[in-house]
């Protein structure tokens, strides 16, 4: 089916099967693949992005569900040449490291951050609750945050 | 991998429940589609057809008109969790709906899917127990209304015909001196199904119980009000002795309906401390 929607700021019209999802759409026919496919099953937040700026599991989205509405990648967050400053934060941080979990973490981040600049670190904490790191422990994951909202 | 199915967005109710009527049982509808999505993917689901509802405007929206609160079933976790209507006439739903899940699930899944996934863990249900919560029910053959305990069945079960969308979830606003809590334990604190949960609600009257209503979440095949524990504290003052002797009834109540299984060496003191931690909750509230 025709379906068109607002992909990273821009209107796109996409022929996709009903039955696939939003992660499966962006990653093999829109050749995104910033966004991570973990568990499949809205268990470990991987696959995060954001629908109408709100934080969303996309393995979790059938693609019709998104005709009309907003999305945003990663590959909507900074660029090669000007990162975002939580991209940038993440880095000085060392808040990644196999990088599987960072570009969902990195898109609950700053939905928190566009909403509630200056959140506490509880309210970091509860915005990366929906992710499963098991690299870093999520210390440097908060501080990198917590750094961010701080400027 | 999920196999191949129609889909179609109706833009009325109406529409919805004539697509649904006209499918005869092989269609499906999908709202947030947390639960159905996963049935898809495993094979537990397979409809020829989806039809979306998560947008038609007569499942959204939370509105309050003569001491009454109604919910869309197209609601999601999130707009309950932060609705300052919820809050001051349904604390316990309130409390309920911002611990289901992660923040992912919550901005996706609506009251009404896990309501009618009816999951014997589902948060909303306890909740909705002790609020005496209806569902409005409607269908190409009309409305009816029913009480959210009548409307599930068993594990995974609900009263529901095929044809038949569950559009609207009511219950009476809660006045001031009504306490309420919900306490839930999971194997960790975010992103994790309940373990055990217990939903309550209370009113006291001159040091005395005057109403209450108790209902634990995933420990009995159908969410459950338990009644015989109920009538133990009605009437009474509450103290340390009368809590504890409560306590010992919910975990009899529990193993009275769910049998004793291996699990029940655990969730009987587990149950009972849940239940005193809400009742304390609740009381200090």
């Amino acid at each position: 089916m025709e379906i068109e929607f607002t992909l990273n700021g821009k209107l796109i019209q996409v022929d996709v099967p009903p039955h696939w999802t939003l992660l499966r759409l962006l990653r093999e026919k829109l050749g995104l693949t910033g966004t991570k496919e973990g568990c499949g099953i809205g268990e470990c937040g991987a696959c995060t992005v954001l629908l109408d700026k709100i934080p969303v599991n996309s393995c979790l989205v059938l693609a019709p569900k998104v005709e009309g509405r907003s999305v945003e990648t990663i590959e909507g967050v900074g660029s090669r040449t000007a990162l975002h400053p939580l991209q940038q934060s993440f880095m000085d941080h060392g808040a990644v490291q196999c990088g599987f979990c960072t570009p969902g973490i990195l898109m609950s981040a700053k939905a928190l951050l566009d909403r509630n600049p200056h959140p506490t670190k509880e309210e970091v904490k509860g915005a990366i609750s929906g992710h499963l790191c098991r690299c870093t422990g999520y210390q440097q994951i908060v501080e990198a945050i917590e750094k961010v909202s701080e400027v | 991998m999920i196999p191949t199915f129609d889909y179609k967005t109706p833009k009325t109710l109406r529409e919805a429940c004539h697509q649904l009527w006209e499918a005869g049982g092989k269609a499906k509808v999908i709202a947030g589609g947390t639960d159905l999505v996963i049935g898809l993917r495993n094979g537990n689901q397979n409809p020829q057809l989806l039809i979306d509802i998560a947008h038609l405007k007569e499942l959204r929206g939370i509105e309050e008109s003569d001491g009454i609160l109604s919910v869309g079933a197209a609601v999601s976790h999130s707009e309950i969790a932060s609705s300052s209507l919820v809050r001051q006439f349904g604390g316990v739903l309130s409390d309920a709906a911002s611990e289901i899940g992660s923040p992912q699930i919550r901005n996706l899944g609506t009251i009404g899917g896990n309501i009618v996934n009816a999951s014997p863990a589902a948060d909303s249900l306890p909740p909705f127990l002790v609020l005496n919560a209806t569902g409005t029910v409607v269908s190409q053959k009309g409305e009816r209304e029913v009480s959210v305990a009548d409307l599930i069945r068993g594990p995974y079960e609900t009263a529901l015909q095929p044809h038949e969308i569950l559009a609207r979830i009511s219950f009476k606003k809660l006045s001031p001196e009504i306490r309420t809590s919900f306490v839930r334990l999971a194997r960790r604190e975010a992103m994790a199904i309940a373990r055990m949960s217990v939903a309550l609600l209370v009113r006291m009257e001159e040091g005395r119980v005057r109403d209450i209503r108790i209902a634990p979440g995933a420990v009995l095949p159908i969410p459950q009000r338990l009644e015989e524990v109920e009538k133990c504290l009605m009437g009474k003052s509450i103290d340390e002795a009368l809590l504890r002797s409560a306590s010992r009834k919910v975990s009899e109540v529990m193993i009275n309906r769910s049998g004793v299984r291996p699990s029940t060496s655990y969730k009987a003191p587990v149950v009972e401390a849940l239940f005193v931690r809400a009742m304390r909750l609740a009381l200090a509230g």
